[in-house]
C-alpha cells in the first residue's frame, strides 16, 4: 500500500514537473538535405541554405538574403486577400514582432505570394494597417512570382506555395514559420496558425541567438 | 501520515473497536483523495489559465437562445475565426473587430447579410476606417446565420437581444438597403 502511494507521488512529481519545460539549452535542429565533402582528409558537412534573392520591401527597398546578414530571422508567405489561415498567421507573427523588434540580431521577412495585387504600396497599406510603422525590423516583400515560388520551394524555405485555382482565394500556402540562422540555415518550422508552435518559436529564438554568443 | 498512524492505533488494540477501525478506513480515504485530487490541482495550476467571458450568457439567455449560441460558436470558429479572430477583436486596422463593434451592433441582422454576400469597399467601425474584402459564404442558411448573429452580437461582453430567424431573413433578401 505504502510503495503505491509513493508510486502515485512519483508520478504526479514527474507529471507536474513536465509542464515547466525543459531547462537544459540544446541546440536547434538544422533542417534540409546535407551533403558531405571531403576537405583535406576531413569530413565537411554542408548543410542547406537558402539562396540569394532580391524582392522589394514596403519601403520600396531592395531586400537580398544579405540585408539578414548577423541575424536571425523568420520567414512566412501569405497573401493580402487571403481569406484563410493569412490573418491569423499575422496576428501570431505581430506576436514575434512585438517580443523581439527591439533587437537589432532579429529580423521578419514576409512574401507575398500574389505579387500581381500585392504591390509595394498595396504591401505599405497593409504592413501599417497591421501596426508596422517601417520595414526595418519587418520586410513585407513583393516580386518576381517564379522567384519567390522558387525560393518557397525545396530550393529554399521547403514549404509549399503557389497558384492554385481550387484553393480559397487562389492560392495554397503552407501556413508554416521558419526559423532561418546566420548562415541561413533553416533550424525551425512552426504552424504559424497555431498559437502553441509559435510560442515554441519564441522560446527558440533566444537559444538561436544564444549561439552566437561568445 | 494520519492514516499510519491510525492503522497503529487499530492494530494495538486487539479488541479492536468497531470505531476505530472506521476512522482508520475514513482517513485513508481522505489521503487517497487528497492523492488524486492535488495532482488534478496541480495540472489545472499549469493549464493557461484561459477565462472565457462569455459567463454571463448563461444567465441572460434561455435555453434556445443558448443552443443556438453554442451551434453559432461552432460555425464562427469554422467560418470566421480566422481572420476575426477568436476573442472577436479583429486584426490591427486590417480587419474590424466583432468585439463592441457599433457596426455590427447597431444592426445585427443585417451583418447577416454581409456575412451571406461578403462585403467589399470601405466601412467605418468604431470610428476607424477599414478597407479589406470580406469572402461571401453563399452555402450558409439563414438558420446557420441567425446562430452566427446569435454568437457574435452576444459573445466577449457583447449584449444583444436574440435576432429572430424573421430578421435575418428579411436582411438577406437582394434588393434591402441594409
Amino acid at each position: 500500500m505504502r510503495a503505491l502511494k509513493l508510486l502515485v507521488v512519483l508520478i504526479v512529481l514527474v507529471g507536474t514537473s513536465s509542464c515547466g519545460g525543459n531547462k537544459e539549452v540544446k541546440k536547434l535542429p538544422i533542417y534540409g538535405r546535407q551533403e558531405f565533402k571531403e576537405v583535406d582528409g576531413k569530413v565537411d558537412t554542408i548543410y542547406h541554405t537558402i539562396p540569394d534573392f532580391t524582392f522589394y520591401d514596403q519601403d520600396s527597398l531592395a531586400v537580398t538574403l544579405a540585408s539578414f546578414d548577423g541575424k536571425v530571422y523568420v520567414a512566412d508567405f501569405f497573401f493580402g486577400t487571403c481569406p484563410t489561415i493569412c490573418p491569423i498567421m499575422k496576428q501570431q507573427m505581430l506576436r514575434v514582432y512585438e517580443r523581439f523588434n527591439d533587437n537589432p540580431e532579429f529580423g521578419i521577412l514576409s512574401h507575398t505570394i500574389d505579387p500581381a495585387h500585392d504591390t509595394v504600396a498595396y504591401l505599405k497599406d497593409f504592413s501599417m494597417r497591421l501596426g508596422v510603422p517601417n520595414s526595418k525590423v519587418w520586410k513585407f516583400v513583393t516580386g518576381d512570382q517564379d522567384e519567390i515560388y522558387r525560393i518557397g520551394s525545396a530550393e529554399g524555405y521547403l514549404v509549399p506555395v503557389g497558384a492554385d485555382s481550387d484553393a480559397p482565394g487562389g492560392f495554397i500556402h503552407s501556413g508554416a514559420f521558419i526559423l532561418i540562422d546566420k548562415e541561413k540555415r533553416i533550424r525551425g518550422l512552426y504552424d504559424g496558425t497555431k498559437p502553441i508552435e509559435v510560442d515554441a518559436l519564441m522560446n527558440d529564438i533566444p537559444k538561436l541567438l544564444a549561439e552566437y554568443e561568445k | 501520515m494520519r492514516s499510519r498512524k491510525s492503522e497503529v492505533g487499530s492494530r494495538k488494540s486487539e479488541v479492536g473497536s468497531l470505531k476505530s477501525e472506521v476512522r482508520g478506513r475514513k482517513s485513508e480515504v481522505q489521503s487517497w483523495l487528497l492523492l488524486l485530487i492535488l495532482p488534478l490541482l496541480l495540472l489545472m495550476a499549469c493549464g493557461s489559465g484561459d477565462t472565457s467571458n462569455n459567463e454571463d450568457v448563461q444567465e441572460r439567455l434561455d435555453m434556445r437562445g443558448l443552443q443556438e449560441f453554442s451551434s453559432g460558436k461552432q460555425l464562427y470558429i469554422k467560418y470566421c475565426q480566422n481572420c476575426h479572430m477568436e476573442d472577436g477583436k479583429g486584426l490591427g486596422k486590417l480587419i474590424p473587430p466583432l468585439q463592441n463593434s457599433d457596426y455590427l451592433l447597431n444592426n445585427v441582422a443585417a451583418a447577416g447579410r454581409t456575412i451571406k454576400y461578403g462585403l467589399t469597399g470601405p466601412i467605418i467601425v468604431n470610428a476607424i476606417d477599414y478597407n479589406q474584402p470580406m469572402p461571401a459564404n453563399p452555402d450558409l442558411t439563414s438558420l446557420e446565420i441567425k446562430e452566427l448573429l446569435v454568437y457574435i452580437s452576444n459573445a466577449w461582453g457583447n449584449k444583444s437581444k436574440i435576432v429572430t430567424l424573421e430578421e435575418v431573413e428579411r436582411a438577406l433578401k437582394p434588393n434591402t438597403s441594409d
